[in-house]
């Protein structure tokens, strides 16, 4: 099993697309620190997203305003793609069958694949904390946050970021493993990446739709935000317990389906 | 000795398309066994489930004496190259050799590197990306991928696809010293001249079903069609055949000439030529594979 993750991850690794998703992730949050520091924001232009305004306060809320932003789009095509690609890829190649040829069971295969998936997606997330971490500190200083007599110090900032980043990376696993899914049903690699992203736009979609009440509980990306009162100081614990719970169905429907139907599939690519 | 390759009625539906009906042949060890068939026959889905690739609707395949299925240990020992050879593009020769055999969990160090190399026969190029190789280049590496452990089977589907004649004639004898060395060999081909050639057996199929199988030898040793050499004059030899009535056609085929009996019997054909003062230093039937096969389409249709 250890194996065929070192050979699953070593291909993901050599690939320049890897690279150049991983770059992005990197580039983005560098993005956000510089025009903050270019244009300061202001309360009216972003009310809603704290962590843009008290930036200018301390470099250690730069990651977190850039990890908000990013899980709202960018992280999950990212992730998409890393999983959607992940046997629909080599399908379409035809790469897939000079592995199942050798002695390889296609449950350890699907597992070293999924974990090459979520070792990449974490990966991601983790750059784009990183490097808002590396590029906020540049351009802010590395500071306790003192505003209106609320305090958090340069330790509690990193202890809440980093539990922020373990929870949207928890988060984004059921849009892993809905792609993985699609990506061994399909030989199309973009079809599996755009359902995924579909399945997100859509949960975000009927998300906003207060008239569906509590079905909104149910969707996947319910309290994909529940993380960013860590860094403000607000109670979360309720709301990212239900976040993370959200999650389980999802991943264990998903695998579990996914290893039924590679199972079974013949491999005609 | 059980056989290497056994299929036992097995039978392969994609939804309303039969596409291999209650096939059965076998495979002994050291044969070089030729699948032989039109497109669409059935060879390629044969294979796969040979390689426990794609599941049979029905029927059982034993590899080895051992059942097939997905990922079955007795894989180890076969090499298999089912269509095109497929590759990492964006990663080197070398790299995707040493990739694909450590996912089996093996150690790069205990393959035949050397070996495989060797057939592949890249040189400096197989430390360049797959992807600027070229068609050729990519079936080369294909092959020496299946030597890496050094098969007891080898399974190869369409293996000279896109070779120069020069690295066909290499394949081939590769294959026949491989059989030599006490290894068994199924290949398909859409070649006739190949199998007939490379293979010591072979097994047809025309939409799924088995149409025969057995030795190349048996297959072509069939009466139709005769190939003579004369001790004479070979225009006249020729005349005086294409006047005796009942034969079918005359074709030169330098020394001698290859004539359709038709009705005629052999013996009948050595009397007309000694009549008419020619001698006759050879006359075997020399029938080839291509007539033997499309005669066998003909007779299915």
């Amino acid at each position: 099993m250890l194996a065929l993750v070192r050979t699953e991850l070593s291909k993901q690794l050599r690939r320049p697309r890897t690279w150049v998703a991983l770059g992005a992730c990197a580039l983005i949050p560098i993005i956000v620190a510089v025009a903050l520091k270019a244009s300061p924001p202001t309360a009216q232009e972003h009310g809603e997203n704290p962590f843009f305004l008290l930036s200018v306060n301390t470099g250690l809320l730069v990651p977190g305003a850039a990890l908000r932003v990013m899980s709202r789009l960018f992280l999950i095509v990212v992730v998409a793609l890393f999983a959607g690609d992940a046997v629909a890829g080599e399908a379409s190649s035809g790469n897939l069958r000079a592995v199942l040829v050798r002695p390889v069971g296609r449950g350890r295969l699907l597992a070293a694949k999924l974990c090459t998936a979520v070792t990449l997606s974490i990966a991601a997330t983790v750059t784009v904390a990183v490097a808002g971490l590396a590029a906020g500190v540049v351009a802010f200083g590395f500071h306790p946050l003192d505003v209106l007599g609320f305090h958090r110090s340069e330790g509690q900032l990193l202890l809440a970021l980093a539990g922020g980043v373990g929870y949207v990376a928890w988060s984004l696993m059921g849009i892993i493993v809905f792609a993985f899914m699609i990506s061994t049903m399909t030989d199309s690699s973009a079809g599996a990446t755009l359902a995924a992203v579909g399945l997100y736009l859509t949960s975000q979609i009927l998300d906003a739709i207060s008239a569906l009440g509590s079905v909104r509980n149910y969707l996947p990306t319910h309290k994909l935000d529940a993380w960013d009162g860590l860094i403000l100081g607000r109670s979360v614990g309720s709301d990212m317990w239900q976040g993370v719970l959200l999650q389980v169905p999802y991943i264990v429907l998903g695998i579990a389906f996914a290893w039924w139907w590679f199972r079974r599939k013949d491999i005609l690519s | 000795m059980p056989p290497v390759i056994e299929l036992d009625h097995i039978s392969k539906r994609f939804g309303r398309v039969l596409a291999v009906d209650d096939l059965s042949f076998t495979v002994e060890q050291g044969q070089v066994c030729g699948l032989l068939g039109p497109n669409g026959a059935g060879k390629t889905t044969s294979l796969r489930m040979l390689v426990g690739l794609v599941h049979p609707s029905a029927g059982s395949l034993r590899l080895l004496d051992a059942p097939v299925r997905p990922g079955v240990s007795t894989l180890a020992r076969v090499g298999t190259m089912i269509e095109h050879a497929a590759f990492v593009p964006y990663l080197s020769g070398l790299t995707n050799l040493r990739l694909y055999w450590e996912a089996g969990g093996a150690r790069f160090a205990d393959a035949a590197l050397d070996d495989a190399l060797a057939v592949a026969d890249l040189g400096d190029a197989v430390h360049r990306k797959v992807k600027t190789y070229s068609q050729g280049m990519r079936q080369r590496l294909g092959i020496a991928r299946t030597l890496l452990g050094r098969p007891d089977v080898l399974v190869l589907d369409e293996p000279t696809n896109g070779l120069d004649p020069g690295e066909m004639r290499e394949v081939r004898e590769l294959l026949r010293r491989y059989a030599e060395s006490g290894a068994t060999v199924l290949l398909s081909s859409h070649l006739l001249s190949e199998i007939e050639q490379v293979c010591s057996h072979v097994v047809v199929m025309e939409r799924g079903r088995l149409v025969t199988a057995g030795t190349v030898r048996d297959l072509t040793a069939a009466v139709g069609t005769v190939y003579v050499e004369v001790d004479g004059d070979v225009v006249a030899a020729r005349s005086t055949l294409e006047s005796l009535p009942g034969v079918g056609v005359v074709h030169d085929e330098a020394p001698g000439l290859l004539v359709e009996l038709g009705t005629v019997r052999r013996a009948d054909l050595v009397a007309a030529l000694v009549h008419a003062g020619i001698g006759v230093e050879t006359v075997v039937s020399r029938r080839r594979l291509e007539d033997a096969f499309l005669g066998l389409l003909h007779e299915e249709t």
